[in-house]
Protein backbone atom coordinates (compact mmCIF):
# COMPACT_ATOMS: atom_id res chain seq x y z
CA UNK A 1 0.00 0.00 0.00
CA UNK A 2 1.36 3.42 -0.84
CA UNK A 3 1.78 5.61 2.20
CA UNK A 4 -0.73 8.44 1.91
CA UNK A 5 0.19 11.99 2.79
CA UNK A 6 -1.84 12.98 5.84
CA UNK A 7 -2.95 16.55 5.43
CA UNK A 8 -2.42 18.53 8.58
CA UNK A 9 -5.65 20.33 7.75
CA UNK A 10 -7.58 17.07 7.91
CA UNK A 11 -6.15 16.24 11.34
CA UNK A 12 -6.97 19.71 12.62
CA UNK A 13 -10.48 19.48 11.19
CA UNK A 14 -11.07 16.08 12.81
CA UNK A 15 -9.90 17.49 16.17
CA UNK A 16 -12.29 20.42 15.89
CA UNK A 17 -15.14 18.08 15.04
CA UNK A 18 -14.32 15.78 17.98
CA UNK A 19 -14.38 18.71 20.41
CA UNK A 20 -17.91 19.43 19.25
CA UNK A 21 -18.87 15.74 19.51
CA UNK A 22 -19.25 15.54 15.72
CA UNK A 23 -17.84 13.37 12.93
CA UNK A 24 -16.77 14.18 9.41
CA UNK A 25 -19.72 12.36 7.81
CA UNK A 26 -22.30 13.56 10.34
CA UNK A 27 -22.49 10.42 12.46
CA UNK A 28 -22.38 10.29 16.25
CA UNK A 29 -19.42 8.76 18.10
CA UNK A 30 -20.72 5.18 18.29
CA UNK A 31 -22.91 5.18 15.19
CA UNK A 32 -22.09 2.74 12.39
CA UNK A 33 -22.70 3.34 8.70
CA UNK A 34 -25.68 1.87 6.85
CA UNK A 35 -25.21 -1.88 6.70
CA UNK A 36 -26.30 -4.42 4.11
CA UNK A 37 -25.51 -8.14 4.31
CA UNK A 38 -26.44 -10.66 1.62
CA UNK A 39 -25.46 -14.30 1.52
CA UNK A 40 -25.08 -16.86 -1.28
CA UNK A 41 -24.04 -14.23 -3.82
CA UNK A 42 -21.22 -16.16 -5.56
CA UNK A 43 -22.25 -19.14 -7.69
CA UNK A 44 -18.85 -20.93 -7.60
CA UNK A 45 -18.33 -20.67 -3.84
CA UNK A 46 -19.75 -23.20 -1.37
CA UNK A 47 -20.69 -20.31 0.90
CA UNK A 48 -20.51 -16.59 0.27
CA UNK A 49 -21.56 -13.17 1.47
CA UNK A 50 -21.41 -9.56 0.39
CA UNK A 51 -21.25 -6.85 3.05
CA UNK A 52 -21.70 -3.15 2.44
CA UNK A 53 -20.97 -0.62 5.19
CA UNK A 54 -21.42 2.82 3.67
CA UNK A 55 -19.04 2.92 0.72
CA UNK A 56 -16.99 -0.05 1.95
CA UNK A 57 -17.90 -3.24 0.08
CA UNK A 58 -16.40 -6.70 0.59
CA UNK A 59 -17.01 -10.26 -0.53
CA UNK A 60 -16.31 -13.48 1.35
CA UNK A 61 -16.16 -16.89 -0.32
CA UNK A 62 -15.85 -20.33 1.29
CA UNK A 63 -14.16 -23.18 -0.58
CA UNK A 64 -13.37 -26.71 0.62
CA UNK A 65 -10.38 -28.95 -0.06
CA UNK A 66 -9.54 -32.41 1.17
CA UNK A 67 -6.39 -32.45 3.30
CA UNK A 68 -4.43 -35.05 5.18
CA UNK A 69 -4.89 -34.34 8.91
CA UNK A 70 -1.80 -33.19 10.80
CA UNK A 71 -0.05 -36.16 12.47
CA UNK A 72 -0.65 -34.77 15.96
CA UNK A 73 -4.35 -34.16 15.27
CA UNK A 74 -5.49 -37.10 13.16
CA UNK A 75 -9.20 -36.48 13.86
CA UNK A 76 -9.31 -32.82 12.88
CA UNK A 77 -9.79 -30.82 9.75
CA UNK A 78 -8.62 -27.29 9.29
CA UNK A 79 -9.70 -23.71 8.80
CA UNK A 80 -7.73 -21.25 6.72
CA UNK A 81 -8.63 -17.62 6.40
CA UNK A 82 -6.93 -15.21 4.06
CA UNK A 83 -7.61 -11.63 3.07
CA UNK A 84 -6.46 -9.88 -0.04
CA UNK A 85 -6.91 -6.22 -0.84
CA UNK A 86 -6.19 -5.84 -4.51
CA UNK A 87 -5.86 -2.61 -6.50
CA UNK A 88 -9.56 -2.73 -7.38
CA UNK A 89 -10.46 -1.59 -3.86
CA UNK A 90 -8.78 1.81 -3.85
CA UNK A 91 -6.09 3.90 -5.45
CA UNK A 92 -3.63 3.37 -2.62
CA UNK A 93 -3.74 -0.42 -2.80
CA UNK A 94 -1.16 -1.89 -5.16
CA UNK A 95 -0.69 -5.16 -6.97
CA UNK A 96 1.72 -7.77 -5.73
CA UNK A 97 1.98 -10.20 -2.86
CA UNK A 98 -0.31 -9.39 0.09
CA UNK A 99 0.87 -6.28 1.93
CA UNK A 100 1.48 -6.33 5.72
CA UNK A 101 -1.84 -4.48 6.08
CA UNK A 102 -3.75 -7.19 4.17
CA UNK A 103 -1.99 -9.95 6.11
CA UNK A 104 -2.90 -8.29 9.42
CA UNK A 105 -6.53 -8.05 8.24
CA UNK A 106 -6.70 -11.75 7.39
CA UNK A 107 -4.99 -12.87 10.57
CA UNK A 108 -7.11 -10.77 12.94
CA UNK A 109 -10.34 -11.99 11.32
CA UNK A 110 -8.99 -15.56 11.35
CA UNK A 111 -8.23 -15.44 15.08
CA UNK A 112 -11.71 -14.17 15.96
CA UNK A 113 -13.42 -16.94 14.04
CA UNK A 114 -10.97 -19.72 14.98
CA UNK A 115 -10.76 -18.96 18.70
CA UNK A 116 -14.51 -18.65 19.10
CA UNK A 117 -14.67 -22.37 18.36
CA UNK A 118 -17.62 -21.77 16.06
CA UNK A 119 -16.35 -24.44 13.68
CA UNK A 120 -15.99 -27.85 15.23
CA UNK A 121 -12.77 -29.08 13.61
CA UNK A 122 -13.49 -32.65 14.77
CA UNK A 123 -16.61 -32.67 12.60
CA UNK A 124 -14.42 -31.99 9.57
CA UNK A 125 -12.68 -35.37 9.78
CA UNK A 126 -13.63 -37.83 7.03
CA UNK A 127 -11.22 -40.74 7.63
CA UNK A 128 -9.03 -40.33 10.77
CA UNK A 129 -5.40 -39.82 9.85
CA UNK A 130 -6.16 -39.88 6.14
CA UNK A 131 -8.79 -37.42 4.97
CA UNK A 132 -10.33 -34.31 6.44
CA UNK A 133 -11.94 -31.14 5.17
CA UNK A 134 -9.99 -27.96 4.98
CA UNK A 135 -12.33 -24.97 5.06
CA UNK A 136 -10.86 -21.99 3.23
CA UNK A 137 -12.36 -18.57 3.80
CA UNK A 138 -11.20 -15.97 1.28
CA UNK A 139 -11.94 -12.32 2.02
CA UNK A 140 -11.93 -9.93 -0.90
CA UNK A 141 -12.22 -6.14 -0.81
CA UNK A 142 -14.23 -4.50 -3.58
CA UNK A 143 -14.31 -0.93 -2.28
CA UNK A 144 -12.27 0.39 0.65
CA UNK A 145 -13.83 3.38 2.37
CA UNK A 146 -12.44 2.41 5.76
CA UNK A 147 -12.93 -0.31 8.40
CA UNK A 148 -12.31 -3.32 6.16
CA UNK A 149 -11.74 -5.29 9.40
CA UNK A 150 -15.38 -5.28 10.52
CA UNK A 151 -16.69 -5.75 6.99
CA UNK A 152 -14.41 -8.76 6.46
CA UNK A 153 -15.32 -10.31 9.80
CA UNK A 154 -19.05 -9.91 9.16
CA UNK A 155 -18.84 -11.24 5.62
CA UNK A 156 -16.65 -14.11 6.81
CA UNK A 157 -18.99 -15.39 9.50
CA UNK A 158 -22.06 -14.84 7.26
CA UNK A 159 -20.43 -16.87 4.46
CA UNK A 160 -19.42 -19.69 6.80
CA UNK A 161 -22.88 -19.89 8.34
CA UNK A 162 -24.39 -20.37 4.88
CA UNK A 163 -21.80 -22.81 3.53
CA UNK A 164 -22.44 -26.31 2.21
CA UNK A 165 -19.80 -29.04 2.43
CA UNK A 166 -19.46 -30.31 -1.18
CA UNK A 167 -19.12 -33.98 -0.28
CA UNK A 168 -20.76 -35.21 -3.49
CA UNK A 169 -18.27 -33.45 -5.72
CA UNK A 170 -15.40 -35.07 -3.79
CA UNK A 171 -17.23 -38.44 -3.74
CA UNK A 172 -17.22 -38.78 0.05
CA UNK A 173 -20.97 -38.82 0.77
CA UNK A 174 -23.82 -36.38 0.45
CA UNK A 175 -23.63 -32.60 0.67
CA UNK A 176 -24.49 -31.18 4.07
CA UNK A 177 -24.49 -27.73 5.68
CA UNK A 178 -21.28 -26.72 7.43
CA UNK A 179 -21.89 -26.76 11.16
CA UNK A 180 -21.20 -23.32 12.64
CA UNK A 181 -22.28 -23.23 16.26
CA UNK A 182 -21.44 -19.66 17.24
CA UNK A 183 -21.38 -16.16 15.77
CA UNK A 184 -18.21 -14.24 16.65
CA UNK A 185 -18.52 -10.54 15.79
CA UNK A 186 -15.77 -7.94 15.49
CA UNK A 187 -16.11 -4.28 16.35
CA UNK A 188 -13.37 -1.81 15.49
CA UNK A 189 -12.62 1.57 17.03
CA UNK A 190 -10.30 4.27 15.74
CA UNK A 191 -8.79 7.17 17.65
CA UNK A 192 -9.93 10.19 15.66
CA UNK A 193 -9.35 13.75 16.83
CA UNK A 194 -8.28 12.44 20.24
CA UNK A 195 -11.23 10.14 21.00
CA UNK A 196 -12.32 6.69 19.91
CA UNK A 197 -15.13 6.31 17.36
CA UNK A 198 -16.83 3.20 16.04
CA UNK A 199 -16.62 2.17 12.34
CA UNK A 200 -14.25 4.81 10.97
CA UNK A 201 -14.51 5.82 7.33
CA UNK A 202 -11.41 6.21 5.14
CA UNK A 203 -10.93 9.90 5.90
CA UNK A 204 -11.10 9.21 9.64
CA UNK A 205 -8.56 6.41 9.21
CA UNK A 206 -6.30 8.71 7.20
CA UNK A 207 -6.40 11.52 9.74
CA UNK A 208 -6.66 9.34 12.84
CA UNK A 209 -4.28 7.44 15.10
CA UNK A 210 -4.39 3.97 16.60
CA UNK A 211 -7.16 1.44 16.10
CA UNK A 212 -8.46 -1.36 18.32
CA UNK A 213 -10.31 -4.45 17.13
CA UNK A 214 -12.41 -6.52 19.52
CA UNK A 215 -14.05 -9.84 18.63
CA UNK A 216 -16.71 -11.06 21.05
CA UNK A 217 -18.49 -14.40 21.04
CA UNK A 218 -22.06 -15.36 21.87
CA UNK A 219 -21.58 -14.99 25.65
CA UNK A 220 -19.59 -11.75 25.36
CA UNK A 221 -16.44 -13.82 25.71
CA UNK A 222 -13.41 -12.14 24.19
CA UNK A 223 -11.88 -14.09 21.30
CA UNK A 224 -9.46 -11.70 19.68
CA UNK A 225 -7.98 -8.30 20.28
CA UNK A 226 -5.63 -6.26 18.16
CA UNK A 227 -4.17 -2.82 18.55
CA UNK A 228 -2.85 -1.38 15.31
CA UNK A 229 -0.93 1.72 14.27
CA UNK A 230 0.94 4.28 16.37
CA UNK A 231 -0.83 5.61 19.42
CA UNK A 232 -1.29 5.38 23.19
CA UNK A 233 -4.57 4.53 24.89
CA UNK A 234 -5.67 4.36 28.50
CA UNK A 235 -7.44 1.64 30.47
CA UNK A 236 -10.48 3.91 30.80
CA UNK A 237 -10.66 4.43 27.05
CA UNK A 238 -10.43 0.68 26.54
CA UNK A 239 -13.17 -0.13 29.01
CA UNK A 240 -15.42 2.41 27.30
CA UNK A 241 -15.02 0.82 23.88
CA UNK A 242 -15.31 -2.67 25.35
CA UNK A 243 -18.70 -1.86 26.80
CA UNK A 244 -19.78 -0.33 23.49
CA UNK A 245 -18.56 -3.46 21.69
CA UNK A 246 -20.78 -5.60 23.95
CA UNK A 247 -23.86 -3.70 22.80
CA UNK A 248 -22.93 -3.43 19.15
CA UNK A 249 -21.86 -7.07 18.71
CA UNK A 250 -25.27 -8.18 20.05
CA UNK A 251 -27.08 -6.08 17.44
CA UNK A 252 -24.90 -7.40 14.63
CA UNK A 253 -25.15 -11.00 15.86
CA UNK A 254 -28.91 -10.77 15.73
CA UNK A 255 -28.71 -9.65 12.11
CA UNK A 256 -26.31 -12.46 11.10
CA UNK A 257 -28.19 -15.14 13.05
CA UNK A 258 -31.52 -14.20 11.46
CA UNK A 259 -30.19 -14.55 7.92
CA UNK B 1 -9.90 -26.94 -25.40
CA UNK B 2 -10.71 -29.95 -23.32
CA UNK B 3 -10.52 -32.17 -26.38
CA UNK B 4 -12.91 -34.11 -28.48
CA UNK B 5 -15.67 -35.40 -26.26
CA UNK B 6 -18.25 -38.08 -26.84
CA UNK B 7 -20.71 -35.99 -24.86
CA UNK B 8 -23.78 -35.07 -26.88
CA UNK B 9 -24.34 -31.36 -26.41
CA UNK B 10 -26.75 -30.54 -29.25
CA UNK B 11 -30.17 -32.22 -29.20
CA UNK B 12 -32.24 -33.47 -32.16
CA UNK B 13 -33.89 -30.04 -32.49
CA UNK B 14 -30.52 -28.34 -32.83
CA UNK B 15 -30.77 -26.82 -29.35
CA UNK B 16 -27.94 -26.68 -26.82
CA UNK B 17 -28.04 -28.16 -23.29
CA UNK B 18 -29.13 -24.85 -21.78
CA UNK B 19 -31.86 -24.45 -24.40
CA UNK B 20 -30.10 -21.89 -26.57
CA UNK B 21 -29.96 -21.93 -30.36
CA UNK B 22 -26.43 -22.01 -31.83
CA UNK B 23 -26.33 -18.24 -32.35
CA UNK B 24 -27.74 -17.22 -28.94
CA UNK B 25 -25.72 -15.65 -26.15
CA UNK B 26 -26.25 -16.13 -22.43
CA UNK B 27 -28.12 -13.60 -20.25
CA UNK B 28 -26.16 -10.44 -19.52
CA UNK B 29 -26.56 -7.74 -16.87
CA UNK B 30 -24.45 -4.59 -16.66
CA UNK B 31 -24.23 -2.08 -13.81
CA UNK B 32 -21.98 0.97 -13.59
CA UNK B 33 -20.78 2.93 -10.58
CA UNK B 34 -20.62 -0.17 -8.37
CA UNK B 35 -17.35 0.81 -6.63
CA UNK B 36 -17.97 4.09 -4.80
CA UNK B 37 -14.27 4.88 -4.26
CA UNK B 38 -13.26 4.31 -7.91
CA UNK B 39 -13.32 6.87 -10.73
CA UNK B 40 -15.27 4.45 -12.90
CA UNK B 41 -16.52 0.92 -12.37
CA UNK B 42 -18.64 -1.83 -13.85
CA UNK B 43 -20.16 -5.07 -12.65
CA UNK B 44 -21.11 -7.41 -15.46
CA UNK B 45 -22.73 -10.81 -15.22
CA UNK B 46 -22.73 -13.00 -18.31
CA UNK B 47 -24.30 -16.39 -17.67
CA UNK B 48 -22.80 -17.24 -14.27
CA UNK B 49 -19.64 -15.27 -15.02
CA UNK B 50 -19.27 -12.16 -12.91
CA UNK B 51 -16.60 -9.53 -13.46
CA UNK B 52 -16.04 -6.39 -11.40
CA UNK B 53 -13.83 -3.71 -12.92
CA UNK B 54 -12.43 -0.55 -11.35
CA UNK B 55 -10.81 2.34 -13.19
CA UNK B 56 -8.58 4.78 -11.30
CA UNK B 57 -7.11 7.80 -13.01
CA UNK B 58 -5.77 9.49 -14.97
CA UNK B 59 -3.35 9.83 -12.05
CA UNK B 60 0.32 10.37 -11.42
CA UNK B 61 2.45 7.64 -12.97
CA UNK B 62 5.12 6.45 -10.61
CA UNK B 63 7.84 5.35 -10.53
CA UNK B 64 8.81 8.00 -13.05
CA UNK B 65 10.53 5.55 -15.36
CA UNK B 66 7.12 4.20 -16.44
CA UNK B 67 5.98 7.67 -17.57
CA UNK B 68 5.63 8.44 -21.26
CA UNK B 69 6.13 12.04 -22.32
CA UNK B 70 3.55 11.90 -25.10
CA UNK B 71 0.78 9.74 -23.65
CA UNK B 72 -0.72 8.05 -20.61
CA UNK B 73 0.25 4.50 -19.68
CA UNK B 74 -2.48 1.96 -19.19
CA UNK B 75 -1.99 -0.47 -16.30
CA UNK B 76 -4.29 -3.44 -16.83
CA UNK B 77 -4.53 -6.38 -14.42
CA UNK B 78 -6.85 -9.37 -14.89
CA UNK B 79 -7.24 -11.64 -11.90
CA UNK B 80 -9.50 -14.48 -10.80
CA UNK B 81 -10.62 -14.40 -7.17
CA UNK B 82 -9.85 -17.57 -5.19
CA UNK B 83 -13.56 -18.43 -4.87
CA UNK B 84 -14.35 -17.83 -8.56
CA UNK B 85 -13.80 -21.40 -9.69
CA UNK B 86 -15.04 -24.88 -8.73
CA UNK B 87 -11.63 -25.80 -7.30
CA UNK B 88 -10.18 -22.92 -5.32
CA UNK B 89 -7.84 -20.76 -7.37
CA UNK B 90 -4.55 -20.07 -5.60
CA UNK B 91 -4.18 -16.30 -5.23
CA UNK B 92 -1.55 -14.47 -7.22
CA UNK B 93 -0.51 -14.06 -10.80
CA UNK B 94 -0.01 -17.02 -13.07
CA UNK B 95 1.02 -17.29 -16.71
CA UNK B 96 -2.60 -17.37 -17.89
CA UNK B 97 -3.66 -14.23 -16.04
CA UNK B 98 -0.51 -12.40 -17.15
CA UNK B 99 -1.23 -13.20 -20.79
CA UNK B 100 -4.88 -12.16 -20.50
CA UNK B 101 -3.83 -8.93 -18.76
CA UNK B 102 -1.48 -8.20 -21.63
CA UNK B 103 -3.89 -8.87 -24.51
CA UNK B 104 -6.62 -6.93 -22.68
CA UNK B 105 -4.24 -4.00 -22.29
CA UNK B 106 -3.31 -4.22 -25.99
CA UNK B 107 -7.01 -4.12 -26.89
CA UNK B 108 -7.88 -1.18 -24.61
CA UNK B 109 -4.80 0.84 -25.63
CA UNK B 110 -6.15 0.66 -29.17
CA UNK B 111 -9.26 2.68 -28.27
CA UNK B 112 -8.35 4.91 -25.30
CA UNK B 113 -7.14 8.38 -26.35
CA UNK B 114 -3.96 8.06 -24.30
CA UNK B 115 -2.28 11.05 -25.93
CA UNK B 116 -4.70 13.34 -24.06
CA UNK B 117 -3.01 12.52 -20.75
CA UNK B 118 0.78 12.65 -21.14
CA UNK B 119 2.93 11.42 -18.20
CA UNK B 120 -0.07 10.01 -16.35
CA UNK B 121 -1.36 6.52 -15.60
CA UNK B 122 -4.81 4.97 -15.94
CA UNK B 123 -5.29 1.83 -13.90
CA UNK B 124 -7.82 -0.82 -14.96
CA UNK B 125 -8.34 -3.69 -12.53
CA UNK B 126 -10.43 -6.64 -13.69
CA UNK B 127 -11.52 -9.09 -11.01
CA UNK B 128 -13.40 -12.25 -11.95
CA UNK B 129 -15.42 -13.19 -8.87
CA UNK B 130 -17.36 -15.98 -10.59
CA UNK B 131 -16.05 -17.88 -13.60
CA UNK B 132 -18.05 -19.97 -16.02
CA UNK B 133 -16.44 -19.73 -19.47
CA UNK B 134 -15.33 -16.73 -21.46
CA UNK B 135 -14.02 -14.68 -18.54
CA UNK B 136 -11.51 -12.82 -20.72
CA UNK B 137 -14.40 -11.61 -22.92
CA UNK B 138 -16.47 -10.50 -19.92
CA UNK B 139 -13.43 -8.79 -18.40
CA UNK B 140 -12.54 -6.85 -21.55
CA UNK B 141 -16.14 -5.83 -22.26
CA UNK B 142 -16.71 -4.72 -18.65
CA UNK B 143 -13.38 -2.84 -18.67
CA UNK B 144 -14.46 -0.75 -21.63
CA UNK B 145 -17.72 0.10 -19.83
CA UNK B 146 -15.80 1.04 -16.68
CA UNK B 147 -13.46 3.30 -18.70
CA UNK B 148 -16.48 5.02 -20.21
CA UNK B 149 -18.02 5.31 -16.72
CA UNK B 150 -14.80 7.05 -15.62
CA UNK B 151 -15.23 9.55 -18.44
CA UNK B 152 -12.03 8.48 -20.24
CA UNK B 153 -12.28 9.42 -23.93
CA UNK B 154 -12.26 6.44 -26.30
CA UNK B 155 -12.84 6.03 -30.02
CA UNK B 156 -15.34 3.24 -29.31
CA UNK B 157 -16.41 0.73 -26.71
CA UNK B 158 -14.99 -2.78 -27.01
CA UNK B 159 -17.36 -5.75 -27.11
CA UNK B 160 -15.66 -9.05 -26.61
CA UNK B 161 -17.44 -12.29 -27.41
CA UNK B 162 -16.37 -15.81 -28.32
CA UNK B 163 -17.79 -18.48 -30.57
CA UNK B 164 -16.68 -22.07 -30.84
CA UNK B 165 -17.57 -25.54 -31.95
CA UNK B 166 -19.28 -28.43 -30.16
CA UNK B 167 -20.25 -31.75 -31.76
CA UNK B 168 -19.14 -30.27 -35.11
CA UNK B 169 -21.68 -27.45 -34.76
CA UNK B 170 -20.51 -23.85 -34.60
CA UNK B 171 -22.12 -22.07 -31.64
CA UNK B 172 -21.87 -18.63 -30.12
CA UNK B 173 -20.80 -17.88 -26.52
CA UNK B 174 -19.76 -21.26 -25.09
CA UNK B 175 -20.89 -22.07 -21.55
CA UNK B 176 -18.81 -24.09 -19.08
CA UNK B 177 -19.69 -27.59 -20.30
CA UNK B 178 -19.42 -26.56 -23.94
CA UNK B 179 -16.04 -24.99 -23.24
CA UNK B 180 -14.80 -28.13 -21.47
CA UNK B 181 -15.83 -30.49 -24.25
CA UNK B 182 -15.71 -28.07 -27.16
CA UNK B 183 -13.53 -28.40 -30.19
CA UNK B 184 -12.66 -24.77 -30.84
CA UNK B 185 -12.84 -21.30 -29.31
CA UNK B 186 -12.60 -17.98 -31.13
CA UNK B 187 -12.72 -14.93 -28.83
CA UNK B 188 -12.76 -11.53 -30.55
CA UNK B 189 -12.76 -7.92 -29.37
CA UNK B 190 -14.99 -5.90 -31.66
CA UNK B 191 -15.52 -2.15 -32.09
CA UNK B 192 -19.29 -2.16 -32.53
CA UNK B 193 -19.51 1.08 -34.49
CA UNK B 194 -17.00 0.15 -37.17
CA UNK B 195 -16.88 -3.65 -37.03
CA UNK B 196 -13.10 -3.44 -36.61
CA UNK B 197 -11.16 -5.69 -34.22
CA UNK B 198 -8.76 -4.91 -31.37
CA UNK B 199 -8.48 -8.40 -29.87
CA UNK B 200 -8.32 -11.83 -31.46
CA UNK B 201 -7.37 -15.26 -30.21
CA UNK B 202 -8.27 -18.76 -31.30
CA UNK B 203 -7.51 -22.32 -30.41
CA UNK B 204 -8.91 -25.61 -31.60
CA UNK B 205 -9.88 -26.81 -35.02
CA UNK B 206 -12.18 -24.95 -37.45
CA UNK B 207 -12.64 -25.34 -41.19
CA UNK B 208 -12.65 -22.15 -43.26
CA UNK B 209 -16.48 -22.33 -43.44
CA UNK B 210 -16.81 -22.94 -39.70
CA UNK B 211 -14.40 -20.07 -39.00
CA UNK B 212 -16.52 -17.73 -41.14
CA UNK B 213 -19.67 -18.80 -39.25
CA UNK B 214 -18.03 -18.26 -35.85
CA UNK B 215 -16.80 -14.84 -36.99
CA UNK B 216 -20.30 -13.85 -38.11
CA UNK B 217 -21.88 -15.06 -34.85
CA UNK B 218 -19.42 -12.88 -32.91
CA UNK B 219 -20.15 -9.86 -35.06
CA UNK B 220 -23.92 -10.26 -34.58
CA UNK B 221 -23.60 -10.87 -30.83
CA UNK B 222 -21.43 -7.76 -30.48
CA UNK B 223 -24.33 -5.61 -31.64
CA UNK B 224 -26.66 -7.19 -29.06
CA UNK B 225 -24.18 -6.70 -26.20
CA UNK B 226 -23.34 -3.18 -27.35
CA UNK B 227 -26.97 -2.10 -26.90
CA UNK B 228 -26.90 -3.31 -23.28
CA UNK B 229 -23.61 -1.49 -22.64
CA UNK B 230 -24.98 1.78 -23.97
CA UNK B 231 -28.17 1.40 -21.93
CA UNK B 232 -26.17 0.76 -18.77
CA UNK B 233 -23.99 3.81 -19.37
CA UNK B 234 -26.87 6.07 -20.24
CA UNK B 235 -29.32 5.14 -17.56
CA UNK B 236 -28.08 3.04 -14.67
CA UNK B 237 -28.82 -0.66 -14.60
CA UNK B 238 -29.46 -2.86 -17.57
CA UNK B 239 -30.97 -6.29 -17.83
Amino acid sequence: MTIPIVPKLLRAHLSDLAENDARIDGRSQWQGRDLEIEHSVLPRAEGSARVRMGDTIVLAGVKFQIMQPYPDRPNQGGLMCSADVRPIAGRNWEAGPPSPEAIELGRVVDRGIRESGCIDVDSLCIIPGEKAWQVILDLFAVSDDGNLFDAFALAGIAALRNATVPAERFEVGEDYPLSVSKTPIMCSYHKVGGRFVYDACAREELGGDERIHITLGDDDNVHSLQKGLKGIFSADEFSEIMSNAQERTKELRNIVDSM
Amino acid sequence: MGGYGDVQMIDENGLRMDGRSPGDIRDITIETGVIPVADGSCRMTWGTNEAIVAVYGPMEAHPRKIQRQDRAVLDVAYNMAPFSTTDRMRPGFNRRSREISKVTKDALESVVLLELYPRSKIRVTIEIVSAEAGTRCVGLTAASVALADAGIPMTDLVVSVASGKINDVVVCDLNKEEDNYGEADLPMGILPNSGELVFLQMDGDLSQEEFKQAWDYNMDAAQVVHKLMVEALKGGDSQ
